[in-house]
């Protein structure tokens, strides 16, 4: 709706500030903050100091082995169950809605709450089996070699993984080019499973290169879901970092900064590695591709991989609900001896961190889906790659890195500890979310609706708010959706701009983990899981076609 | 002799005094009674445990309603926190700053004393300090080896204590020696929480202390022979076969004191860890731990100390930061503090300079879960011995 028909009249300096105020929004809200935050991680490059005393960590090479192992096998057991999951067949994209609405710290909660020692599950074993009267000895969570952190982390990811393949072959010419291959293949004679291995996969993999590069980046550099299961002695790198940088001597926080240039540099350095790999693999799979045919064979094997998945999410849900309910609960009983609403009252009472995380949801959220639409509207798709780069950055770079940089440019100019500088860290990884989610719809849109319009010779605004709004619908509440869970769920740079000012459900949800108000912290942890899957309901909800005849 | 340079260097000491804004100062109460009114105290505290978060509540409600003080809560995990964040703020030249109060003592006072990060002294002007027990509780004036020179206000004194179910600790271990034998007859049933967790430290320290043939030596600072002593009189000596028997064959600890009580309350632990004598009663009140809950102390004794507030150098309400700490210090809050059920924190007051009804609530009753096996207060080592001991336990157990 940019003035398109003044273009003409006025001079082209007008038309020239007016193009640039109407950037304004998605470059204050997300590509400024995200280069001046990085600015600032800069003369951390050079601290000598720094580097010298996390190398001299006691922890720092038990740290980066734990770092290693669970981001590694969680990003590749997350694949490889995705693929399961696909490939099984039996789910479509917005299955997976509500099971990625859930933050990662609530689900690490939730989950700690089922497989801990004094957990349902062991609950469950000592009544119908073994009677124990103590809890057992399960190194089931803040196990020495994180396992319990990359169960939940491949429980959390496989998921998104999921959608991202299913948004790839949902796509109408991906589906029409797959359907086509696939009777190829089969006519000559190879099996469903190897139609999957060798002419599907292939062109799928490349295709979800950037979730892939965002799940592994994410369980790599995760803090609060590793501060409740992930282990203590010692910590990932990410937490031994996260600690220095919280430490109250100037060393340490050199340290820290350290930390976070390292990790960030064994990710891409990680991933270059995993470039090369499979560029040097392509001679190796093109003999495996070109193999004859074995046969039509299909397994015919069906294994409701994604039910599993869907119980687990419901079984943490509602773990989470009985404990947020439960009074003093001794071990072995199945149910607490009384139930009672006091950590609910406590939630309401303290209200402070459920009505931050909500407002601060909302209006980032709204911020960035006014914005992007601003930017779609009015700026030439050229500059979107601009965008898309600060996008990228801020979703596949670690939030240390970015929080730390955030927090120091904040600090510098007097905006921490402020409402604002809180809205700010919140509002770049929404921002980001929601530009990469409306690019596509927004710039396939197709042009000969406003062809139609023109001809009809309706105003510009007409168009907008009475064709192209209501076509974009679906698009924009599903990026508002993604938007407020997003929100919701950040930690690091709210924590580090806070100054303990204003406290939001993950920032209590940590704190409590380490307490001993289980009711408290289950209550916390359901709210931040009922947040984001409202928003999503909501957007799906309202987000259905008016004229669907379904 | 009296020239010119130090005429002029006079005068402009006392034109400077002159011009420090008195009203700041606690030495005109009423003054910053006034000044106090409608400002809001951010008061960082420490917020692991429910009754003190609750109490805290209740402290800021009673301000608010009698001097028009608000007190936010800032809550957090570790006071090291609020330090780097004054000294962060401070260095960027940031005057309103985002802490007004503290909760703090031992290193992390000495830390923010000696960088210059805290205003005053301000504490032994607070009307309510003449209350204060300085000579019965000299802790209250000489925190951990730095002397306190009113640069934070007395809150409650702290003696570490241990606790389980008598029910299933039928002799409970009144040494370090008797613990590792505990341990070692229940595998897998005793831990402490890792440094550097204040709890984790001070069972540290209690062990350094219980182990050291030369006590001497923990009182002075730490220096460069430190690390051996350690390996030789508390490593090598002691921990190293402790650990063999701890939750986890001691390779992992827990984060914090809380998940201890609660793994004791759970019965995956037989001992838990305290810094507040009446906490475990608290517990049994709150329904929390059983009724047949003990409490004991260490019959050489055991490490006790005073924790205080204080306020920090760029504070913005720091009038209000002085009316809370003054409240905090009134014989109501002391024994609302001291009473079982509502948090059992100890007075740091002189109950004997109190009038008859103010000091009938500081009474004591027997109550399940009182310490019944007492031991006396030990004073804390060298602060530096601290960053030493957390130092030298990460290099020995925390590589995992």
């Amino acid at each position: 709706m940019a003035g398109d028909e003044t273009q003409v009249e006025t001079g082209v300096d007008v038309t020239r500030l007016i193009a640039l105020l109407l950037c304004l929004p998605v470059t204050l809200l997300l590509v400024l903050p995200l280069a001046l935050s990085l600015l600032f991680i800069l003369p951390s490059l050079v601290d000598a100091n720094g580097f010298a005393a996390l190398l001299d960590h006691p922890q720092f090479w038990g740290s980066l082995r734990l770092t290693l192992f669970t981001g590694i096998t969680s990003t590749a057991l997350a694949l490889l169950l995705a693929l399961l999951v696909v490939a099984l067949g039996a789910t479509s994209a917005s299955q997976t809605a509500p099971l990625l609405a859930m933050p990662h710290l609530a689900f690490a909660i939730g989950l700690g709450f089922l497989i801990a020692p004094t957990g349902l599950l062991a609950r469950l074993i000592a009544g119908l089996f073994t009677g124990w009267t103590e809890p057992p000895p399960w190194q089931t969570v803040q196990d020495a070699n994180g396992l319990g952190l990359t169960v939940a982390l491949v429980l959390k990811e496989t998921p998104f993984i999921v959608w991202a393949i299913l948004s790839v072959l949902n796509r109408d010419d991906v589906k029409q080019a797959f359907a086509g291959q696939r009777r190829v293949a089969r006519s000559l004679g190879h099996g469903e499973f190897a139609i999957w291995l060798k002419v599907l996969l292939p062109q799928i993999l490349p295709r979800i290169m950037w979730p892939l590069v965002a799940v592994f980046s994410y369980g790599m550099t995760v803090v609060d879901m590793a501060l409740v299961i992930g282990p203590g002695q010692p910590p990932t790198l990410a937490n031994l970092i996260w600690t220095d940088l919280n430490d109250g001597e100037v060393l340490a926080n050199q340290r820290g900064a350290a930390g976070v240039l390292i990790l960030t540099g064994m990710i891409f350095a990680l991933l270059a590695v995993a470039g090369v790999g499979v560029s040097g693999m392509q001679a190796a799979l093109h003999r495996f591709y070109a193999a004859p045919a074995r046969g039509i064979a299909s397994t015919g094997m069906t294994f409701p991989l994604w039910t599993v998945f869907r119980l687990v999410y419901f079984a943490v849900l509602l773990v989470v609900a009985l404990q947020s309910i439960s009074g003093i609960w001794p071990f072995p009983n199945l149910l607490a001896d009384q139930f009672t609403l006091k950590a609910w009252f406590r939630l309401m009472q303290d209200g402070g961190p459920l009505l931050t995380s909500f407002i601060l949801a909302l209006t980032a959220t709204i911020a960035a889906v006014l914005a992007c639409i601003i930017w779609f509207e009015t700026t030439p798709a050229k500059l979107d790659r601009i965008v898309l780069v600060a996008c990228g950055l801020s979703l596949c770079l670690p939030p240390l890195l970015i929080g730390l940089g955030q927090y120091r440019l904040f600090l510098h100019v007097g905006l921490t500890g402020t409402a604002f500088g809180l809205f700010m860290a919140h509002a770049l990884p929404v921002t980001a979310y929601v530009f990469v989610m409306l690019h596509g719809p927004y710039r396939g849109f197709d042009p000969r609706w406003r062809a139609v319009s023109d001809g009809l010779a309706a105003p510009s605004r007409n168009f907008f708010f009475a064709v192209k709004l209501p076509l974009l619908k679906a698009p924009l509440l599903a990026a508002a959706g993604v938007g407020f869970a997003v929100s919701i769920a950040q930690f690091v740079p709210a924590q580090l701009m806070a100054s303990g000012r204003f406290s939001t459900l993950p920032m209590e949800a940590v704190t409590l983990a380490s307490g001993s108000n289980r009711a408290l912290l289950a209550a916390y942890g359901l709210a931040l899981m009922v947040l984001p899957l409202l928003a999503f309901l909501l957007a799906s909800h309202f987000g259905k076609p008016r004229w669907s005849a379904r | 002799m009296f020239n010119r340079r130090r005429f002029l260097k006079t005068t402009l000491a006392t034109t400077a005094l002159g011009l420090l804004p008195r009203h700041a100062f606690a030495a005109d109460w009423a003054a910053v009674e006034a000044a106090a009114k409608g400002q809001t105290v951010y008061f960082n505290a420490w917020a692991g445990a429910d009754t003190i978060n609750a109490y805290i509540a209740w402290a800021g409600g009673e301000v608010e309603k009698r001097f028009g003080v608000k007190v936010e809560h800032v809550k957090i995990t570790d006071t090291a926190e609020v330090v780097k964040r004054v000294r962060d703020e401070v260095a960027a030249g940031k005057q309103q700053g985002s802490v007004d109060l503290v909760w703090i003592n031992g290193e992390n006072f000495r830390a923010m004393k000696q960088e210059k990060l805290l205003f005053g002294p301000f504490a032994e002007s607070l009307p309510n300090f003449a209350l204060v027990d300085v000579e019965g509780k000299p802790t209250t004036r000489q925190d951990f080896s730095e002397a306190v020179d009113g640069f934070e206000s007395p809150w409650g004194m702290a003696q570490f204590t241990f606790f389980g179910d008598g029910a299933k600790v039928a002799k409970p271990p009144r040494s370090m020696v008797e613990l590792a034998a505990f341990a070692k007859a229940n595998p897998g049933r005793v831990t402490y929480t890792a440094p550097p967790d204040f709890y984790g430290t001070t069972f540290l320290k209690q062990a350094l202390f219980e182990q050291t043939p030369d006590k001497s030596k923990i009182y002075q600072p730490a220096d460069a022979g430190t690390a051996g002593m350690l390996t030789t009189d508390l490593f090598a000596s002691f921990l190293d076969d402790f650990h063999k028997s701890l939750w986890r064959d001691g390779k992992q600890f827990p984060k914090t004191q809380a998940e201890v009580t609660q793994m004791v309350a759970d019965g995956e632990l037989l001992v838990g860890l305290t810094f507040n004598p009446n906490e475990p009663a608290n517990l049994v009140a709150a329904g929390t731990l059983p009724a047949t809950t003990i409490a004991w102390q260490h019959e050489k004794g055991t490490i006790g100390n005073t924790h205080f507030v204080a306020i920090p150098v760029n504070a913005t309400a720091q009038a209000g930061a002085q009316v809370f700490a003054n409240f905090l210090l009134s014989p109501e809050a002391q024994a609302r503090k001291h009473d079982l059920k509502v948090w059992g924190d100890p007075t740091v007051l002189a109950v004997s300079k109190l009038s008859g009804d103010a000091a009938k609530l500081f009474m004591a009753t027997a109550v399940p879960g009182a310490v019944s096996l007492p031991g006396p207060a030990v004073l804390e080592p060298h602060a530096s011995w601290v960053g030493a001991l957390e130092k030298a336990w990460l290099e020995r157990y925390g590589r995992g």
